[in-house]
């Protein structure tokens, strides 16, 4: 049969369009370069400012003096972290290493994501790092990887303001922090809030978790249990909701105010923030920061109680890299070699630059000797008591339903003890 | 032989016509197979992996982790003590049934105006300028204006009225935001409505003017019935649009809160898959939607038709 010559030519069309759509590359992660070279990737959040400089010059050191195992960073904003990390994977193109917030942890774990840690590092890691550290990236009895970030909440407040309502200390407990909330909240004749008296929110996910999870563990209550039952339908969780409740009836506190935009201009003049905002604060306040902001621990509802949410980071290697060794062996170089000339290690450092804890012990402790601002000083103390995020699958899922119903006591002033029922009915472990 | 010669032949022309036109569907389906191929992969495929995933439990990244669940993810999705069939799925429906009201009736009313006025490229370009710009220019220019210190509220306290949280009071944040959604889809209405009008004959006006006609007796009695093939293009698409619609709302509200106030299905559905990595309730919920899109065009598709009109 003779094919004519428009045939042939849609034949070979359709063929090389055909091929177009269906070709890429079908790497995993980084590759072998020539002459054995490996090239590992590394996925974060450290796309900017100080986290992105620091990360580079450690990456930059390492090439250097690893001209066989070269690193590549590869960044993304934090609210695209998970979902790059969700759709690369499942393409094939997973980083050898990966940097992930605590919370995700499970999840990743569950869907075979991050590797296991070799015996001889996770026994290193659980005696070098700060308790509150290794509960951000511990799911069950599974290390997840190096802890990076490490922050804690604490109780921020404006001096000048507390000052100018007649307050001489802050608050030690519930009853003086609700009294100093109501205080202090300043509106105007037509109901709009010139300064929040307390701020019960945080910018970001599930924005009103973290001041609760902080109450909560200063009321001695938890969040999950190990097995990821809801522990937060009891006396403690729906005292730590009704003082929220309260506050919000007295409208001493509403969750329309954004902290982290009306703080430095004293529209709030009480917040329980997470550490690093300390950074952020000094940036946008500059000489104002030290006259005007104040950092103490979160009150608990008795005199000496106190309580707070440590959430952290890590870094942990994929387990469909095809050179694991060699990126545990960056790991374990990023995170244990010292600084020049100094006693902290060169992460400790990267995250004490940025205002963060380092989670290993002897940095914490390197930096507590020489705290240059007293307002770490809470922060830093927070890491020895505070209450880990929990981590297991189905964790997310179970925060988010909690940020859901302490809204609807804060917004629409809902019964709280109804209302954690309601999140804890909806609590699956998994 | 002659005969037998001209029988053969008449018989191999027929024959060489079904060669040729095979030869040509051939060539035709090859031309053809670039989009075939783009469709299959980008559209069947993915569709057959969502029904897929709608009967499985799966946390995404690993195929291999891929577990048959049966219809416990659909269980899940329509059972009365979660969140989808209430308050999500009833947000999507009056998100959707709300921003198509206040558009189609927008749109029309507008389309109607430009169309007696001058400069009619003008106003077509001024209102279709938000389906121009993005949706995040969009969402933020209106979460500004909703502010309890923004535009709108300050408007309100001269007029003597305290302040609304238009996005924190879960009273208000819904229709707030498909105010903006129904403003943001105008244009586009507007420019397939105005092409509608300019499609009715003008000897109608005139006749019914002759006849003594009002413009209200002219615009219902007229413009409206010969308008409705349009109507119904907009409507359809508009709905559709706004049953899936969510980009708005996670500019406008973040989490589609406050307290899931303006949490949507879709949405809902973004969040189980990428956020907690529920695929397969992410995927039974987006069968759940599916079926919900097609029987309510099904049904504007059959009031239309038995009204005698088409969209096409």
């Amino acid at each position: 049969m003779r094919i004519s010559k428009g045939l042939r030519l849609a034949v070979v069309a359709g063929l090389l369009a055909s091929a177009a759509a269906c070709g890429g590359s079908g790497d995993s992660g980084g590759g072998s370069g020539s002459g054995g070279k490996v090239e590992l990737t590394l996925l974060s959040h450290y796309s900017d400012g100080p986290s992105k400089d620091g990360l580079d010059k450690m990456i930059a050191q390492w090439n250097k003096d690893n001209p066989k195992i070269q690193v590549k960073a590869q960044v993304v904003k934090f609210d695209d972290l998970l979902t790059t990390m969700t759709v690369r994977q499942t393409g094939g193109r997973g980083a050898d290493i990966v940097s992930a917030y605590g919370l995700w942890g499970g999840q990743l774990m569950k869907a075979n994501v991050v590797a296991k840690v070799p015996d001889d590092i996770a026994t290193k890691i659980k005696a070098e790092y700060s308790p509150a550290a290794l509960g951000a990236v511990t799911t069950g009895d599974t290390l997840l990887g190096y802890p990076t970030e490490l922050n804690t909440y604490v109780l921020f407040y404006n001096k000048k303001i507390l000052a100018a309502a007649g307050i001489t200390k802050p608050p030690t407990t519930w009853a003086e922090l609700a009294d100093d909330a109501k205080k202090t909240v300043k509106r105007d004749a037509k109901g709009n809030i010139q300064v929040e008296g307390l701020s019960l929110i945080q910018d970001g996910d599930n924005k009103s978790v973290h001041p609760f999870l902080s109450l909560l563990d200063s009321a001695g209550g938890k969040f999950l249990g190990a097995d990821g039952t809801p522990q937060f339908d009891n006396d403690q969780g729906k005292a730590a909701l009704k003082f929220e409740g309260d506050l919000a009836a007295a409208k001493a506190s509403n969750t329309s105010i954004s902290p982290t935009k009306q703080f430095r201009s004293g529209g709030v003049a009480m917040a329980l923030q997470a550490g690093w905002w300390i950074g952020s604060l000094k940036t946008q306040m500059k000489d104002k920061y030290a006259s005007d902001v104040g950092v103490t621990a979160i009150p608990g509802p008795t005199p000496g109680s106190k309580g707070s949410l440590a959430y952290g980071f890590f870094m942990g290697v994929n387990q469909r890299s095809k050179h694991a060794d060699e990126a545990w062996k960056f790991l374990t170089w990023m995170n244990e070699h010292k600084a020049s000339g100094g006693d902290v290690t060169e992460t400790g450092k990267w995250l004490a630059d940025q205002g963060l804890i380092p989670p290993r012990t002897a940095d914490q402790a390197e930096y507590k000797k020489s705290l240059s601002d007293p307002n770490l000083a809470p922060i830093y103390d927070a890491a020895t008591y505070a209450m880990a995020e929990p981590n297991q699958p189905g964790a997310y899922e179970a925060k988010t339903g909690l940020h859901n119903a302490i809204m609807t006591v804060l917004a629409d002033g809902k019964n709280p003890d109804d209302a954690l029922a309601q999140a804890a009915k909806a609590v699956k472990p998994q | 032989m002659t005969t037998a010669v001209s029988g053969v032949g008449a018989l191999a022309a027929p024959a060489r016509r079904v060669g040729k036109l095979h030869r040509e569907g051939l060539a035709a389906y090859l031309f053809l197979s670039p989009a075939l191929l783009f469709f299959c992969v980008f559209l069947i495929l993915p569709f057959i992996f969502a029904i897929v995933l709608a009967f499985s439990d799966w946390g995404g990244f690993d195929l291999s982790t891929l577990k048959w669940a049966g219809f416990s993810n659909f269980g899940d999705v329509l059972s009365f003590d979660g969140t989808f069939v209430k308050p999500i799925l009833v947000n999507t429906l009056l998100f959707a049934f709300g921003s198509v009201f206040l558009a189609t009736f927008g749109s029309v009313l507008v389309a109607y105006c430009i169309d007696r006025l001058s400069f009619q490229g003008f106003w077509r370009v001024l209102y279709f300028l938000p389906v121009v710009a993005t949706v995040v220019a969009i969402g933020n220019v209106w979460k500004m204006m909703y502010q309890p210190a923004g535009l709108i509220n300050a408007v309100l306290n001269k007029l003597g009225v305290n302040s609304v949280g238009f996005l924190s009071d879960s009273s208000y944040a819904l229709p707030s935001v498909t105010v903006v959604h129904a403003w943001a889809s105008i244009g586009g209405a507007v420019l397939i409505l105005t092409a509608g009008l300019k499609a009715i004959p003008e000897m109608y006006y005139e006749a019914a003017e002759v006849d003594g006609a009002n413009s209200w007796h002219m615009f219902w009695s007229i413009t409206l019935p010969l308008l409705r093939p349009a109507l119904l293009f907009v409507l359809i698409t508009q709905f559709i649009g706004g049953l899936q619609s969510f980009a708005l709302i996670i500019v406008m509200t973040g989490d589609g809160g406050p307290v899931n106030a303006t949490n949507v299905a879709a949405f809902e559905m973004y969040q189980r898959a990428f956020k907690f990595g529920a695929w397969g309730t992410a995927s039974a919920m987006a069968m759940v939607l599916f079926v919900i899109i097609l029987a309510i065009t099904l049904l504007q598709l059959w009031i239309a038709r038995r009204r005698g009109e088409e969209t096409s």
